[in-house]
């Protein structure tokens, strides 16, 4: 197989740069008519980014509102002429670039952190670890949605709603009911200080996260009082003083400042928890700024169990694979076996426990795209139709995979098959978008209004879903993306819906070779993932960029997008290693920011 | 004991309340015995089959179509809206401007999430803002599946907006309770009067209210509303524990108590959820633990698999996609009716439910519908909309109303928020009440 030409296949990466001039007669062509001075259709006027070169780094946020309408053809509108999806491409990139290389050139400044709360997940995490007890008290709170990079820990989408407050107070409740009957939880919580005041100093501090502030103890303590004039037993008051705790902004809200804040960005990132005592310990003594103690703490956090709790909720929703078995379910008359509760949670797990094992071991990150090595239980071996090895068991643990297995890498992951594709049967327009979307970070734009659609079949021979499909890209409007998309679904046609190995489907040999729009060709997942690797920069960049995202909870700026290019390069010359993405990030400064203005004031 | 027991197999079979002694009481009082005034809206995402939805005739001759069959026993208590839409959900993208807007009348703000607004309030919220102060709950957010994971980049829009129907400011989404079991919880404690230690979890909540309030001087705008955000529903959590004092709460007691036992079982598939989610509204319009009510039967683009009718193979959202397939198109249209039988369920409780000389339905208007009309094309004209109830006699049903192309349902439910008590001059692009609703 040769070397693949990627140009039609992805958008921004190899494009020759158009100049200046190009991008000024595109929106001079399509866009001025109605975004004038004059007219400003919806308050945008263009003129602006048609004046000085420098209007990059001065009209950063006109610019992107523009690139991000021209990418996904969202504008101009329906019935307006509209460039060329070539044209499409080539202004989003060449302005994209230009817009990133104004916004770093003057150093970076990332944006103050936006307050935020913890999520679901990161209270029930938090509330085990501040209590010792081994109950979910967030079960019963409601979800939470996901905004910037795709995480369900963005703080701007992390709202409150009337049934919070609520089932804040139920989850308190809860837990603290099972913490003061468990001997190991009293242990931690309850008795190594007799007196409430004793208790409330040593628990307040670690559920706010930093130490006490003068008089926030007493604050806390008057209600303990003022619950055992009411007649209420000493634990009952001091539980009642606790729960006060655990509604308390400080508690729900992240508002730690200082070293006290990197410590907990440090463990909301790596444990999904709050910070553990060597973390607050070192916080205390600031030593939380210095690399070499960064890189001792990230590798202890990245080995510790609580790691887990990083890598299921990264995992599953960077490769979507969270919905599975919920939203996405595959038909259970068709594939009953993922219907086997310890197959389907080998499934679940395969791309979790594989990520976990990547950045404890520190293995190259070039392992999501093939390797020789994958997380299976013998229950999952037989499935994938492997030969199990002596000695797994129930237990999902690393094993190296026989050459032929057709495995290795997300593509042979059973949780990545099955969620990109329909209940009843593969789509390899589906599988090709995840991998553009998933992998590569470059989602085709959606389909344009007024879709056509897929022709009918009037011959005698009803005609294969890859003869419609190819009937369907002949048409001008579809194969500008399809072109892309398709060809890579089609490499994955061995795969069933949940991910099982088929030479046959439907009494027919699986065709799974794939034409890209350059004409070359391949055949099968392990050419499609030689092709794939090929293209590891723009992996490791957008992978690099949603680590990033989730590590800062919020959205990327442009100015973030300098600093994924630094981390992107030390990575990269440091061959590719996962804890080197880690602790690039850690070390950046949007992560190590601290702003300007103290986020809360003290007293 | 025996008499226990019967009651409480009564009382599973009978949707959870308890009647008879409480009925008598409110007999004595003709006001309280006419029943409130409640207000329901249920929505369907990937829109109908367009050509099975319609009537058949206007005013009160009319046919029902196949797909609102079910509706059949109910039909003078209907009214079909026909060409009403929602000018703001034009363009943007196939789903999420045309659900996020459904109550809103308004177009969204595209965003991943830094910017999120709707740009308005939902009708549900702002009836629940002006008469919520009556009941335990303001209002009842239900839904079958959580908020959506991820943010859509191929249109740009994070999936809050797929996942949300009711909105109580532009940039608030009410979160939603998804287990049956605990939203029967919630409603069962709500309507105990004095329930839990009421002075200790005062004294609890002035103290982090407090914690907030110093917190608030020392932030930036945007960090001040999320605390904003959080002083409010704490202090609205606090209202309602010292509801007996509160305004317009005081003589404030369940319309018909509910038994504890009464609570739902686990729900073995997704029908079965959707049919307890109904109990669920049911149960807190009879008890009047509130009487505003949304309920999601799934987000938008759901994916939902409808398997367990029989001749429909897979996805919702893939079938709606349906490119003019005959094979397609009938199982798009089973799905459709299926909602609307769900619908009809629901409707049919509330008729059972004895109030004053009517029933619950009479006393209610219960809306279904779509921000969609052709699922394959994301067809935003001339929304499926049906709703139902006489809200105690302002709403004149048993009609299919044709409205001339591209009405408001801005007007809609400016008739709506009149009949509910909570009358505006406006509602987001509404050039007055839609004719023919209020009787």
């Amino acid at each position: 197989m040769r070397a693949m030409g990627w140009v039609l296949l992805l958008p921004a990466a190899a494009h020759a740069q158009p100049d200046l001039a190009n991008a000024h007669t595109l929106i001079k062509q399509y866009c001025l008519r109605c975004h004038n001075p004059k007219a400003a259709t919806g308050g945008v006027n263009l003129q602006p980014l048609l004046g000085a070169a420098d209007s990059f780094a001065t009209r950063a946020g006109l610019w992107n509102q523009a690139v991000s309408r021209v990418r996904d053809a969202s504008m101009p509108p329906k019935g307006q002429p509209g460039p060329t999806p070539e044209a499409r491409d080539s202004f989003t990139s060449f302005a994209a670039a230009r817009i990133k290389a104004a916004a770093c050139a003057d150093g970076i400044q990332p944006p103050n952190p936006r307050l935020r709360r913890l999520n679901r997940n990161e209270y029930a995490a938090t509330v085990r670890d501040l209590l010792n007890i081994h109950i979910n008290a967030g079960h019963a709170l409601p979800a939470d949605g996901a905004g910037g990079e795709g995480f369900d820990n963005a703080a701007e989408t992390l709202f409150l709603s009337p049934i919070h407050a609520e089932k804040y107070m139920d989850a308190a409740k809860l837990a603290l009911d099972y913490a003061r009957r468990d001997p190991r939880s009293r242990a931690v919580f309850l008795e190594p200080k007799g007196d409430a005041r004793g208790i409330l100093e040593g628990f307040l501090p670690r559920a706010f996260r930093r130490p006490a502030r003068p008089g926030e103890v007493d604050r806390y303590l008057a209600l303990f009082e003022a619950e055992r004039k009411r007649g209420g037993t000493f634990d009952d008051a001091v539980l009642h003083a606790i729960q006060a705790v655990l509604m308390s902004p400080h508690f729900l809200f992240r508002l730690e400042t200082g070293q006290y804040a990197i410590a907990s960005r440090l463990s909301y990132f790596l444990w999904g928890s709050m910070p553990d005592k060597q973390l607050f310990s070192m916080a205390e003594q600031e030593m939380l700024r210095d690399p070499a103690t960064l890189k001792c703490e990230i590798a202890r956090m990245v080995t510790d169990v609580k790691a887990t709790e990083f890598a299921e909720r990264f995992v599953e929703q960077w490769l979507g694979t969270r919905d599975l078995g919920r939203e996405v379910k595959p038909d259970p008359k068709l594939f009953a076996p993922f219907y086997d509760a310890e197959i389907q949670s080998g499934i679940k797990y395969e791309p979790i426990i594989f990520f976990q094992e990547v950045i404890a071991q520190n293995k190259p990150l070039l392992d999501f795209i093939d390797s020789k090595w994958t997380v299976m239980s013998n229950r999952l071996q037989r499935f994938y139709g492997l030969k199990p090895t002596p000695g797994i068991r129930q237990q999902p643990v690393p094993v190296d995979l026989p050459p032929d297995s057709h495995r290795g890498g997300l593509l042979g992951m059973a949780a990545v098959l099955a969620v990109s594709s329909h209940a009843n049967r593969t789509s390899p327009v589906l599988r090709g978008k995840w991998v553009l979307e998933s992998m590569l970070g470059t989602p085709p734009p959606p389909p344009p209004p007024n879709v056509p659609e897929l022709p009918e079949s009037h011959d005698a021979a009803p005609k294969s879903l890859r003869e419609r499909l190819e009937a369907h890209r002949a048409n001008p409007a579809c194969s500008g993306c399809h072109n892309r998309m398709d060809p890579i679904g089609f490499g994955l046609e061995n795969f069933d819906v949940i991910g099982r190995w088929r030479a046959e489907d439907a009494g027919k040999p699986v065709d799974a070779r794939g034409q890209l729009p350059d004409g070359s060709t391949f055949d099968g997942p392990e050419q499609l993932k030689a092709v794939l690797m090929e293209k590891k920069e723009l992996f490791v960049r957008y992978l690099a960029s949603k680590l990033f995202g989730y590590a800062l909870a919020r959205g990327l700026t442009a100015e973030d997008q300098c600093a994924v290019d630094k981390i992107v390069a030390a990575v990269q010359a440091d061959g590719f290693r996962a804890q080197t993405l880690v602790r690039e990030i850690v070390l950046s400064e949007p992560f190590l920011y601290e702003p300007k203005t103290p986020v809360v004031k003290r007293p | 004991m025996t008499r226990n027991l019967s009651r409480r197999t009564l009382l599973r079979g009978s949707g959870c309340a308890l009647a008879l002694p409480w009925l008598e009481a409110m007999a004595a009082d003709p006001a309280r015995a006419k029943g409130p005034v409640r207000m329901a809206a249920l929505y369907m995402p990937n829109g109908v089959h367009p050509e099975m939805w319609t009537p058949e005739g206007q005013g009160r001759e009319f046919t029902l179509s196949p797909t609102l069959a079910p509706l059949a026993p109910l039909k003078d208590r209907l009214l079909v809206l026909t060409n009403l839409w929602n000018a703001g959900s034009v363009g943007g993208d196939g789903h999420y401007v045309k659900i996020s807007g459904w109550l809103t009348c308004t177009t969204i703000t595209k965003t991943l999430g830094v910017d999120i607004s709707v740009n308005g309030v939902s009708m549900d919220q702002l009836a629940a803002r002006k008469a919520g102060a009556q009941t335990p709950l303001p209002s009842l957010e239900l839904a079958t599946s959580p908020v959506s994971t991820g943010v859509d980049r191929n249109v740009g829009y994070t999936r809050v907006y797929g996942s949300h129907i009711a909105w109580s400011g532009p940039t608030t989404p009410l979160a939603k309770e998804i287990d049956p079991g605990l939203a029967f919880e919630r409603l069962f404690r709500a309507g105990r009067p004095g329930a839990a230690s009421g002075k200790g979890d005062k004294a609890l909540l002035d103290l982090v209210l407090e914690d907030a309030r110093q917190l608030k001087s020392g932030l930036g705008v945007a960090d001040r509303l999320r605390i904003d955000e959080y002083l409010s529903v704490v202090r609205s959590l606090e209202e309602r524990l010292e509801r007996a004092g509160a305004k317009g709460m005081a003589s404030w007691k369940p319309r018909v108590p509910v038994d504890p036992a009464a609570k739902p079982a686990e729900h073995k598939d997704y029908a079965e959820l959707v049919r307890l989610m109904m109990d669920m509204i049911a149960l807190a319009f009879q008890t009047d633990t509130t009487r505003v009510a949304t309920f999601m039967f799934g987000n938008e683009v759901s994916n939902q698999n409808f398997g367990f009718l029989d001749g429909v193979k897979g996805g919702f959202h893939d079938i709606s996609h349906h490119e003019k397939q005959a094979e397609k198109l009938k199982q798009y249209q089973m799905i459709n009716q299926w909602h609307v039988a769900q619908y009809a369920y629901l409707l049919t409780k509330l008729a059972a439910m004895k109030e004053g000389e009517g029933n619950v339905l009479d006393n209610s208007m219960v809306l279904l519908g779509s921000g969609i009309r052709d699922g394959n094309r994301h067809d935003p004209h001339n929304m499926p909309l049906v709703l139902a109830g006489r809200a105690g006699g302002r709403i004149d049903s048993g009609k299919h109303l044709v409205y001339g192309p591209d009405s408001p349902a801005a007007n809609l439910y400016v008739s709506m928020l009149d009949a509910f008590g909570t009358p505006v001059e406006r509602f987001a692009d509404s050039t007055g009440p839609a004719a023919g609703v209020l009787a």
